[in-house]
C-alpha cells in the first residue's frame, strides 16, 4: 500500500512546493523537479518489480505494472529534456508542477481498482493537459479550449458508462466486475467507457484534438501526453475493459476492428499532406491508435498482445520522434517542412534518432514497430481462421496504412534532413552544430530502446511485459527470428562493406551535384512537401482532402456548429424588447389554461 | 548458426542467388536484344559489367550527407540476402525452422531495398534525384495497396496460414493456388506488380534516363552502382521466386524462366507511363481486380 500511495503523494506535495519557489531560481527550480521526477521513476520501478497488490482502492496486477512503469520512464526522460527546452518559457514554473502532477495523477490512474478513484485521476489528467497546452501563451488558447471540451466531453460519457456498470454489477471494483455483454444496456456501458479511451488514446473520430495539441502546444508537452502518456492509459483502460471488465461479443469486437482500421487509414492520409512536422507527427499519433484498437479488437490472445506491444513501441518511438523535432525546431526556430532541410550534416545525433524512430513507426523490420504490427496481423489472421470477412479489410487497412506511414516519413526526413533547405534558413556558423546533450540523450536511448525491443522481443518486452499481463496461450502463426535476422542482416552489411574495400573505395573523389552540366542554383530544390501532389490531386481524394481541410469531419467543429445553431435561435428570442416578452409569457399562459381547463 | 551463416552467405543466400540475378540480368539483356533484332551480349557481360564497375573511380556529391550515401546500397543488398535466403529456404527445405520468415516477413524485407535506395538519392542533395525520390515512393505506394490486397487470396484460400513452407505444403497437396480462379486473378495484378516493385518499363519513371537521368541512381558511380545494380538484379530472382512459392507450389526452373520472360516482354513492349498514370492504374484497375479475386477467394472460387 506504501509504495503505491507514497510516490502519488510526493508528486502532489512536490508538484505544490515548486510553486513556492521564486521564480528566478531557475535552477533551483529545474533541479528540483528532475530529482522528483528521478525519484517517481524509481518508485515506479520498485511497483513494477513487486507483487501484484490488491488493496481495497488501489489494485496493481501484470497489466498495470507495466503501465506504472512505463509512466515514470517517459515523466523522467521529459523532464531531463524540458530543462533545456523549456528555458525560454516564461511559465516554466508552472509548467514543471504540472509535469509532476501529471507523473503521480497517472500513476494514481493507473494503479486505482475503485472506479471512483480512477474517475478522479483520469478527470485531473484532463485539467493538467490544458494547463500544459496553456503554457504556450495565448496562441494556443483554442487548442487548450478545444482539448478540455473533447477531453471532457467524452469524460462526462465514461462517467455515465461506470454509472450503468455500477447499475449492473451493483461493485465500485474493477476487480470484482465480470459483465457479458449480452443486452443493449451493457453494451452501452461499454461504448460509453470506451468512448472516454478513445478520445484520450485519439482514435476516430475523437482524435481532432490531438494534430491541434501538435502544432500549438511546446512539444515537450506533446511528447508527454499524446504522445506517450495518453496513449499508455487509453489503451489500459480499453484493454482493461476487453481483457477483464467486459466479456464482450462478436459485434463489439467487430466495431472495435472498424475503428481502428479507420483509424489508421484516415489518419495517415491527413499526415501525407501536411507542412508542418508536428501537425504532422500528430497526425501519426492518431494513426498509430489505429493498430493498438485493432490488435485488442481481434480478440484472441496474439492479437491482444500485437496491440498491448504496440503501444508500449508507440509511446517509445513517438515520443523519441516529437523530442527530435523539437531538438529541430529549437535550432531553426521552425516546424515548417518547406523552409528545413539538410540538417542531417549539423545534427547528426538528432538525425539518426529521428532515422531509427522513423523506421521504428513504418515498420521496418527489424525495429519494434514492425515487431508489434506483424501480431497485430497475426491475430487478424488468427480471427480470419474462424470465419467472417472483416480482418481482410482490416488488414489491407493496416497494412497499407504501414506503407503510407513510410510515405509521410520519407517526406519528413527528406524535408528536414537531406534535401536542401532555403537559402534563409540554411544553418548559419551558429547554429551549425547538435543540441546539449540533455536534449539528444532522451532522443537516443528511446532510439536505442526501439532498436532493442525489435530485434530482442521474445526475450526482453514480451517475456517481461505482454505475456504475464495476459492470460495464457500466446502462439504465433508466422514466423520472424528477430535476433538471429538482425544478426545476418548486419553480416550483409559487412559483406558489403568487404565488397567496397575490394573495389576502388580510396579513389574517392567529391564533386557538385550533376544535373546535366547546368549549374546548380539556390532556388533549384524540392524540398519534399510536393512529394504526394499527384495523390492530392485524384479526383476522389481531392474531394475529401477539401473538406477535411474545412473541418467537416472533426466533431468539434461539427457539435460547435450544433450548438451555435441552437444558441442563435435563443438569440432571436432574447431580442431584449420587454413587449415581446409579454407576449411569449401571455402565449404561454394561455397554453397553460387550455391544457388544464381542457 | 554455421548452417545459417553458410545458407545466407553461399547457398542459397548472396553467391547464389547474385549468380542466378546476374544471369537473369544476361537473359534480360539477350532477350530484348532478340526483340530488336539484335545479337545481344556473351553470356559473361553482366558479370563483366561489375568488375568494371568496381575499379572505377567514386564521386561523392558536395554537402550530401556522406555516412548516408556510402551505407544505402549495402542495407538494400542485405535485405535482399535475407529475404532471398527465407524464401528459398522454404523451397528447398521444407522442414526447416528457426530460420525461415513469413508471407508477412518478407513482404516487408523486400520493400527494404527500395527504401534504402529512396534514402541514399535522398542523401545526395541534387534535385533531380530528388524528383526521382518522389516518383518512386508514390510507385511505392501505387503498387503496395493491390499487392498486399492479392497476398490475402492465398492466406484466405489456405484458412490462415502465413509460413512460407506451411503454403507450399499446402500447395502440394490440394493443388496451387494459381489454379483457381480467384488465383489466377490475383497472380495476373501479382505480375504487374512485380514489374512496378522492380522498377522495369512501363513503370520506371523514378529513374527515367531520358527524362531526369536515371533520377534515383544519378550521384552513384563505382562499387556503389556496382552494388546497386547487383540489388536489383537479385531482386528479379527474389520477387519472382516469392509469387511462384505463394501462388504456384514451388519453385521450379521453368516456372522462373517463364515468369522472367513474361518481365523482359512487358519491358520491351511498352512504353514508360507518367506517374500519375502509374497511381491511376494501380489504384484503379489493378486494385478492383485484386478485390475481385479476395471476393471470389472469400467465395472459395
Amino acid at each position: 500500500m506504501q509504495t503505491l500511495l507514497q510516490p502519488i503523494l510526493i508528486s502532489a506535495l512536490a508538484g505544490s512546493f515548486i510553486f513556492l519557489i521564486p521564480k528566478r531560481f531557475r535552477r533551483i527550480i529545474e533541479t528540483f523537479s528532475l530529482l522528483v521526477a528521478l525519484y517517481l521513476f524509481v518508485a515506479s520501478i520498485k511497483i513494477f518489480a513487486q507483487s501484484p497488490i490488491n488493496e481495497k482502492f488501489l489494485y496493481v496486477d501484470n497489466l498495470s505494472r507495466f503501465i506504472v512503469l512505463g509512466i515514470g520512464f517517459f515523466g523522467c526522460l521529459v523532464t531531463l529534456y524540458s530543462v533545456r527546452f523549456m528555458a525560454s518559457y516564461k511559465e516554466y514554473r508552472s509548467y514543471y508542477s504540472y509535469i509532476i502532477w501529471t507523473i503521480g495523477g497517472s500513476i494514481l490512474t493507473a494503479v486505482s481498482n475503485n472506479i471512483v478513484v480512477f474517475l478522479a485521476g483520469w478527470g485531473f489528467l484532463g485539467l493538467t493537459l490544458y494547463l500544459l497546452i496553456n503554457i504556450a501563451g495565448p496562441r494556443s488558447a483554442g487548442t487548450s479550449k478545444k482539448t478540455f471540451i473533447i477531453i471532457g466531453g467524452s469524460d462526462a460519457l465514461m462517467i455515465m458508462g461506470f454509472g450503468i456498470v455500477w447499475l449492473i454489477a451493483g461493485s465500485l471494483n474493477l476487480s470484482d466486475i465480470k459483465i457479458a455483454i449480452d443486452n443493449s444496456l451493457s453494451f452501452w456501458a461499454f461504448l460509453l467507457i470506451a468512448i472516454g479511451a478513445f478520445a484520450k488514446a485519439g482514435a476516430m473520430p475523437f482524435h481532432t484534438w490531438i494534430p491541434d495539441t501538435a502544432e500549438d502546444a511546446p512539444i515537450t508537452v506533446t511528447a508527454f501526453l499524446p504522445a506517450s502518456l495518453d496513449k499508455l492509459l487509453g489503451i489500459y483502460l480499453l484493454a482493461r475493459l476487453v481483457l477483464n471488465v467486459f466479456i464482450l461479443d462478436s459485434f463489439t469486437y467487430a466495431l472495435l476492428m472498424v475503428v481502428g482500421a479507420v483509424t489508421i487509414v484516415a489518419a495517415v492520409m491527413m499526415a501525407l499532406i501536411q507542412h508542418d512536422f508536428k501537425r504532422l507527427l500528430g497526425y501519426h499519433a492518431v494513426s498509430q491508435v489505429g493498430y493498438m484498437v485493432l490488435g485488442l479488437g481481434t480478440g484472441n490472445i496474439i492479437g491482444i498482445a500485437g496491440g498491448l506491444f504496440h503501444m508500449i513501441n508507440h509511446a517509445i518511438y513517438k515520443c523519441c520522434l516529437f523530442l527530435s523535432g523539437g531538438s529541430v525546431e529549437y535550432k531553426t526556430k521552425t516546424s515548417d517542412l518547406d523552409s528545413l532541410g539538410g540538417l542531417a550534416k549539423t545534427m547528426p545525433m538528432t538525425f539518426f534518432t529521428t532515422l531509427i524512430a522513423s523506421f521504428a513507426i513504418s515498420g521496418v523490420p527489424p525495429f519494434n514497430g514492425f515487431f508489434s504490427k506483424w501480431m497485430v496481423y497475426q491475430g487478424l489472421v488468427e480471427r480470419g481462421r474462424s470465419g467472417g470477412t472483416l480482418w481482410v479489410f482490416c488488414i489491407i487497412a493496416a497494412m497499407f496504412g504501414s506503407g503510407l506511414t513510410l510515405a509521410s516519413f520519407i517526406k519528413l526526413i527528406h524535408a528536414m534532413f537531406l534535401g536542401k533547405a532555403k537559402d534563409e534558413t540554411r544553418p548559419t556558423p551558429a547554429t551549425r552544430n547538435e543540441v546539449s546533450w540533455s536534449m539528444w540523450l532522451p532522443a537516443l536511448i528511446l532510439a536505442t530502446l526501439c532498436i532493442i525491443f525489435g530485434v530482442f522481443a521474445y526475450i526482453i518486452p514480451l517475456k517481461y511485459f505482454i505475456v504475464p499481463a495476459l492470460p495464457e496461450g500466446l502462439t504465433f502463426i508466422g514466423t520472424w527470428p528477430s535476433l538471429k535476422a538482425t544478426l545476418f542482416l548486419i553480416i550483409g552489411l559487412g559483406v558489403g562493406l568487404l565488397i567496397y574495400v575490394a573495389g576502388n573505395i580510396r579513389g574517392i573523389r567529391e564533386t557538385s551535384p550533376y544535373i546535366g552540366g547546368e549549374e546548380i542554383e539556390g532556388d533549384m530544390r524540392l524540398s519534399g512537401t510536393e512529394f504526394y501532389d499527384t495523390i492530392k490531386n485524384i479526383s476522389i481524394l481531392k474531394s475529401i482532402y477539401a473538406k477535411a481541410e474545412r473541418k467537416v469531419f472533426d466533431i468539434y467543429d461539427q457539435g460547435k456548429r450544433l450548438v451555435f445553431f441552437f444558441i442563435r435561435i435563443f438569440q432571436y428570442l432574447h431580442n431584449g424588447v420587454l413587449p415581446t416578452y409579454l407576449v411569449w409569457c401571455l402565449l404561454g399562459m394561455i397554453v397553460f389554461l387550455f391544457a388544464i381547463v381542457r | 548458426m554455421l548452417k545459417n551463416l553458410f545458407n545466407f552467405l553461399v547457398f542459397p543466400g548472396f553467391l547464389f542467388t547474385a549468380t542466378l540475378g546476374l544471369v537473369a540480368s544476361w537473359i534480360d539483356r539477350k532477350v530484348t536484344a532478340r526483340v530488336q533484332w539484335r545479337v545481344g551480349p556473351p553470356w559473361y557481360q553482366p558479370f563483366i559489367d561489375m568488375v568494371k564497375l568496381s575499379i572505377k573511380e567514386i564521386t561523392i556529391p558536395k554537402n550530401s550527407s556522406k555516412i548516408m550515401f556510402l551505407i544505402s546500397p549495402l542495407l538494400g543488398l542485405s535485405a535482399v540476402i535475407l529475404a532471398s535466403t527465407f524464401i528459398w529456404l522454404a523451397n528447398i527445405e521444407l522442414g526447416a525452422t528457426g530460420f525461415t520468415g513469413d508471407i508477412i516477413v518478407v513482404l516487408y524485407l523486400l520493400t527494404l531495398p527500395a527504401i534504402a535506395l529512396i534514402l541514399g538519392a535522398s542523401s545526395t542533395g541534387n534535385p533531380l534525384a530528388s524528383v526521382g525520390v518522389s516518383r518512386e515512393i508514390k510507385l511505392i505506394l501505387a503498387y503496395e495497396l493491390p499487392f498486399i490486397i492479392i497476398l490475402c487470396v492465398p492466406i484466405i484460400k489456405s484458412s490462415g496460414l502465413l509460413r512460407l513452407q506451411d503454403l507450399i505444403q499446402y500447395q502440394t497437396v490440394n493443388g496451387a493456388i494459381l489454379s483457381n480462379l480467384s488465383g489466377l486473378l490475383a497472380f495476373l495484378v501479382a505480375i504487374f506488380c512485380m514489374q512496378a516493385k522492380l522498377g522495369l518499363v512501363p513503370f520506371d519513371a523514378g529513374e527515367a534516363e531520358t527524362e531526369i537521368m536515371a533520377g534515383t541512381y544519378i550521384e552513384y558511380s563505382g562499387i556503389l552502382l556496382a552494388i546497386l545494380k547487383l540489388t536489383k538484379f537479385m531482386m528479379m530472382v527474389a520477387l519472382p521466386l516469392f509469387l511462384i512459392t505463394v501462388f504456384w507450389a514451388g519453385f521450379s526452373i521453368w516456372k522462373y524462366v517463364v515468369l522472367l520472360v513474361i518481365i523482359v516482354l512487358i519491358r520491351n513492349t511498352n512504353p514508360r507511363v507518367r506517374i500519375d498514370q502509374a497511381v491511376r492504374f494501380f489504384w484503379g484497375k489493378m486494385t478492383a481486380l485484386a478485390l475481385i479475386a479476395v471476393f471470389l477467394a472469400i467465395l472459395g472460387k
